[in-house]
Formats: structure tokens, C-alpha cells, sequence
């Protein structure tokens, strides 16, 4: 080849490289080339970008979905939790109210109350990008922390732990 | 024995960082000096008497003394409290006794209803003048408790009177922390329906606040620089809880740190604003990492125990932390020079969440038994352990952290 073309290459090659390395922002929609199913979700995408908080909250008080659980000190979206996010991506995509969802993460009663703010946070953002992978709009859904503040089981046990290790969804009204 | 070798060990821990002071009489962080109060006169009653009972308890709890009355002693204080009108009169002379050298020769006034906050400031000023050292007695926590039904933000004095509530807003009120003034605080609040990030200034019986960050997300574990100007904390607008600096005047932020699959939290400013330490999760369990505030690459500082949290960095230059010890929480000593650890607390219950008082020996921190948790003052020094509340203080405390002066 001749060195202009060398050239050439080399600046596709450039190209694509900042393209992976700045997030391709002009990708809008659903995430690329992520399956559905396999994958754990991968926060900090551009798509996944939120939208900012809901005015006032008209809570959907009778959109009950299931509560989703994790492992201690784990953010990973367990195989036995999928279809609990499956039926909540089914519902945002095909409801007719314009809905929105808050989705919730929770951590057990152990350990420091400001880690599991951001644990809490991770097991959120987790659900959220799982749901996008599914075909879920970013801006439909916010994520809120709760740490370890708001047990759903008052025991001190590991079936207690166990069940406050979650991710809740409140839906509301755009 | 095993106590002079733990002695040695802590003089080894803090040798370095020690003897800093321009002052003339610096003392040994565990040298206990007896102290005659003797001949320091007051009314038996009333502000002249609460005075001498609030000093003599400072004094006792700086732990640099030891007081006599009238017994042989290396210091002794002169002086007197009385009333004048409404006004509380206190005349002070400390000195060595042997050597007969005068460190300390003052006359306070305040208002007969200021009794306890004079007190405080005259122990301080003693503490100062008799070991070179500075004094707590007149600083204050914040802290958060849940005897209304909903975790609210409190305020109190270092002995644990005039025990105030602060917010009243019926939510979760979180976290909070004191700026270097000992006048603002930085908290997180759920008023919104979402965690955010508020700026309190206190004034004398009332205070402002303002709402400084409420990005989509987290926005949490926020603290204040040394120099007052910043705000370290995490946020997860961009889609991951990250440490961010925020300019507080002008609400620009700086990214720290960018991990798509760990969270960091709990940042906590060098005493020279350069550094930050914070817990991060990057290694798969929360642990401290230590960076510069202009970035670069984090320096993981711990390694033994399966889960490091909270740290404090204190002005004496030590990190504070709690380490997860089997199933217990204790509170640590690190020293960032070195890295070498010391375990402050006893292996009796969980002890979490430390924060150095101003003088650079003593910690507050949450004891928690039988899922109540109470605020301990511990001593790097001693080891001693107090409770901070009267047992009337009823629900759980926790969260504390000690102003800067």
C-alpha cells in the first residue's frame, strides 16, 4: 500500500479506537450490541444517561412488581431474579400510562451505613442496566438508594439479611 | 508487661508524627500529671459552683490529669469563680509547682447562664498551657439519632449535655459533617424523596441550610475540605457512584475516580487538603485507598481485614477507621506514613464509624450490642471507654463526628 493510504488506516484505526474509549455518543437507543439474557448490565453508558428527577411523584399504587434479590456484598443480577426484571421491562414498554419507575437498592443491616449507600446504589444502577439490555428507555427510569435505612425485615438473621438484600420498584406517572 | 509493650508499640506508631508543636511545654501524649485544685476557690452553689464541677470534670476527661485537692502534685491552679452582679468572674493562675514557672495567668468574664461554656474554654486554655497540647472540652458532635421514629441530626457538647435536635424534617437525615470552621456541616437528606447532599450553617440558636447537590442518583458521603472551600463526595449521576470534588461557591465538579464495576464512598480530606482517603470496592471487598485530589492512581493502604469502612483523617495525621474483624467492627489507628495499624477498641461489641475529637487522642465512635448502638468516646492513648450520652438519651445514636475546635 501506498503511504497515503497507510496513512488513511491508520486514522480509521484512530478513529474507531476514541469512538470505544469516549462511549460512542452518537449511539442512542438500546445498548449496542449488548444481549439480552447473559449479561450484567454495564453502567456508566451514554444511552443510559438519566433523566432529571421527576417533579412531583404520582406514585402508581397499584403497579405491584417482585422485589429483586442479591447475594451478600454482590451487585450481580442473579439467574433466579431475571424474570422478575423481564416482567418489569414487559410492563415499562408495554403499558399505556406513561410510566415511570424508581428503582430501589437496599443492603442488609451489616456494615458501614455510607458503603452501603453506594451499594445500595450499585444493586440499582445493576437492575436499571439489565432493564435497558432489555430495551427499557434510560431516561423512564431513576435509581434511589436506601443503604441499609429501610429493612423490609426487622430480624437479625440470615433469612432477614437475605430478604432486605434487594432492589424494590415504585412506578409513577411521568 | 503487655501494657508497656503496647505503650512501645503506640510510641513507635506515633514517633513520627509527634512533637510537632511550637509551643514550650509539649507533653507526652501519655504522661498523666496529678493537678491541685486545692487552691482554686468558688461559692458552693450557683454558676461559681457548676463552673469549678464542669472544670474539674474537663479536665479529668482530657486525661492529662489527674486532680487532687490539696495533695503533693506537679501542677497546681490558683484562683478563683465568682459572681459579680450576673456576671461569672473567674481569676486562674496554673503552675509547676517545684519550679514555681507560671503557664497560665488569666481572667475570664461571662454571663452567670455561660458557666458551662466558660468552663469549657478555661480547660482548654489549660490543657494548652500545662502539656502544649490542644483540648476538647469545648468542641461539640453532631450526630444522628432515631428516638422520634425517623433518623434526625443532633448536636451536643463534648460531655455530652445540652443534647439538641437539629432538623426536624420527618425523613432520614444522614452523615453529617463538620467543616473546618466548626460552624457548617454537610449532611444527606431524603426531604426531597431522593438522598442529597445539603450545607448547613449554624448560627447561636438557629441555622440555614441549602440544598448543594441533588443529581439524578446518589448523591452521599459528602465532606468538607480543610480549607472550607470544597466538598468531596460520591454521586452516581453518570451512571456509578464515583468521588467528585465540588467547588462549593460555584458548584463545578471534578471527577476522582471512575470504576464502572465498584462503588467508592467516604471520602475524608488530608489535614493539608492534598490527599483524600476513601473505601472502594474495586478489590471485590470495601477497602482504603488513598489519591492525590488532582487524581492519579488510588494506593490501596489496607490489607488486613475482610472489610476496611469510614475512615477519618484526622489533624494529628492518623486515619481512624473501622476494620471488620470476624463478625465485629473495630476501630483503627492507621498511620499513612508507615501504614502500621493499631486496634483501639475492645473485642466486647461492634465498634464503628470513629471520628477524632480536636485533640488528637480521643475518638467517638458507635457501639453497637444486641443491634443498639450507642456513641463511645475511646482514647488512643489509655484505652479508656465512656459513654457520650446520659442512659436517658434513648433510641439509637450513630453517625457521629466531632467538630474541628
Amino acid at each position: 500500500m501506498t503511504r497515503n493510504r497507510w496513512f488513511g488506516v491508520l486514522v480509521v484505526v484512530l478513529a474507531c479506537t476514541m469512538c470505544f474509549t469516549t462511549g460512542c455518543r452518537k449511539k442512542k437507543g438500546v445498548a449496542g450490541d449488548k444481549t439480552t439474557g447473559g449479561m450484567l448490565g454495564e453502567p456508566g453508558m451514554e444511552e443510559s444517561a438519566f433523566a432529571p428527577r421527576p417533579g412531583e411523584l404520582k406514585i402508581l399504587t397499584d403497579v405491584k412488581m417482585d422485589t429483586v434479590l442479591f447475594d451478600y456484598d454482590s451487585t450481580q443480577i442473579k439467574e433466579t431474579e431475571r424474570a422478575k426484571l423481564d416482567a418489569v421491562a414487559d410492563y415499562l414498554k408495554n403499558t399505556n400510562t406513561r410510566a415511570g419507575v424508581i428503582i430501589e437498592g437496599h443492603c442488609d443491616e451489616r456494615g458501614s451505613a455510607e458503603y452501603n449507600m453506594a451499594l445500595g446504589e450499585r444493586r440499582a444502577l445493576a437492575a436499571r442496566a439489565y432493564l435497558i439490555g432489555l430495551g427499557v428507555d434510560g431516561s423512564v427510569m431513576q435509581t434511589r438508594s436506601l443503604g441499609k435505612e429501610k429493612p423490609v425485615n426487622p430480624g437479625h438473621d440470615e433469612a432477614a439479611w437475605r430478604e432486605n438484600r434487594r432492589d424494590d420498584f415504585i412506578f409513577f406517572e411521568q | 508487661m503487655k501494657r508497656f509493650y503496647w505503650v512501645l508499640a503506640l510510641a513507635a506508631l506515633i514517633a513520627p508524627l509527634a512533637g510537632s508543636s511550637q509551643v514550650r511545654v509539649v507533653k507526652s501524649m501519655n504522661e498523666v500529671s496529678l493537678l491541685d485544685m486545692g487552691m482554686f476557690k468558688s461559692l458552693s452553689d450557683g454558676a461559681p459552683a457548676l463552673f469549678r464541677r464542669i472544670l474539674e470534670t474537663d479536665l479529668t476527661r482530657s486525661e492529662y490529669f489527674k486532680i487532687v485537692n490539696g495533695l503533693r502534685a506537679e501542677y497546681a491552679l490558683l484562683g478563683n469563680a465568682t459572681l459579680e452582679g450576673s456576671s461569672l468572674i473567674v481569676r486562674c493562675e496554673a503552675y509547676n509547682v517545684i519550679s514555681k514557672e507560671r503557664y497560665l495567668s488569666k481572667t475570664f468574664k461571662a454571663s452567670e447562664d455561660e458557666a458551662r461554656k466558660l468552663a469549657h474554654q478555661v480547660a482548654d486554655e489549660i490543657v494548652m498551657a500545662l502539656t502544649g497540647r490542644p483540648g476538647m472540652a469545648s468542641s461539640r458532635l453532631a450526630l444522628v439519632g432515631n428516638r422520634t421514629g425517623y433518623k434526625e441530626l443532633y448536636l451536643c457538647d463534648a460531655d455530652g449535655q445540652n443534647l439538641r435536635q437539629l432538623t426536624f424534617d420527618k425523613t432520614l437525615s444522614l452523615a453529617p459533617k463538620w467543616g473546618p470552621d466548626g460552624r457548617q456541616m454537610v449532611y444527606t437528606s431524603y426531604r426531597s424523596q431522593f438522598p442529597d447532599v445539603y450545607l448547613i450553617t449554624l448560627g447561636n440558636n438557629s441555622w440555614k441550610g441549602k440544598c448543594i447537590a441533588n443529581f439524578p442518583g446518589l448523591n452521599a458521603c459528602a465532606a468538607i475540605s480543610p480549607d472550607g472551600r470544597e466538598v468531596a463526595l460520591t454521586l452516581s449521576k453518570d451512571g456509578n457512584p464515583d468521588l467528585f470534588i465540588m467547588k462549593i461557591s460555584s458548584r463545578r465538579l471534578t471527577r476522582l475516580t471512575a470504576t464502572k464495576w465498584a462503588g467508592e464512598a467516604s471520602p475524608s480530606w488530608s489535614p493539608d487538603g492534598r490527599q483524600i482517603v476513601f473505601v472502594s470496592d474495586r478489590s471485590g471487598s470495601p477497602q482504603l485507598y488513598i489519591m492525590d485530589r488532582d487524581g492519579g492512581e488510588p494506593k490501596r493502604i489496607t490489607s488486613a481485614g475482610s472489610q476496611n469502612v469510614d475512615p477519618d483523617w484526622g489533624a494529628n495525621g492518623f486515619i481512624a477507621y473501622s476494620s471488620l474483624i470476624g463478625s465485629l467492627f473495630q476501630v483503627f489507628v492507621l498511620n499513612p506514613a508507615t501504614l502500621a495499624i493499631q486496634q483501639i477498641t475492645p473485642e466486647d461489641a461492634s465498634y464503628e464509624d470513629p471520628s477524632w475529637a480536636p485533640d488528637g487522642r480521643h475518638l467517638a465512635c458507635a457501639r453497637t450490642q444486641r443491634y443498639h448502638s450507642r456513641i463511645i468516646i475511646v482514647d488512643m492513648i489509655s484505652r479508656s471507654c465512656i459513654s457520650l450520652l446520659p442512659d436517658s438519651a434513648t433510641g439509637d445514636w450513630s453517625s457521629v463526628n466531632w467538630s474541628p475546635r
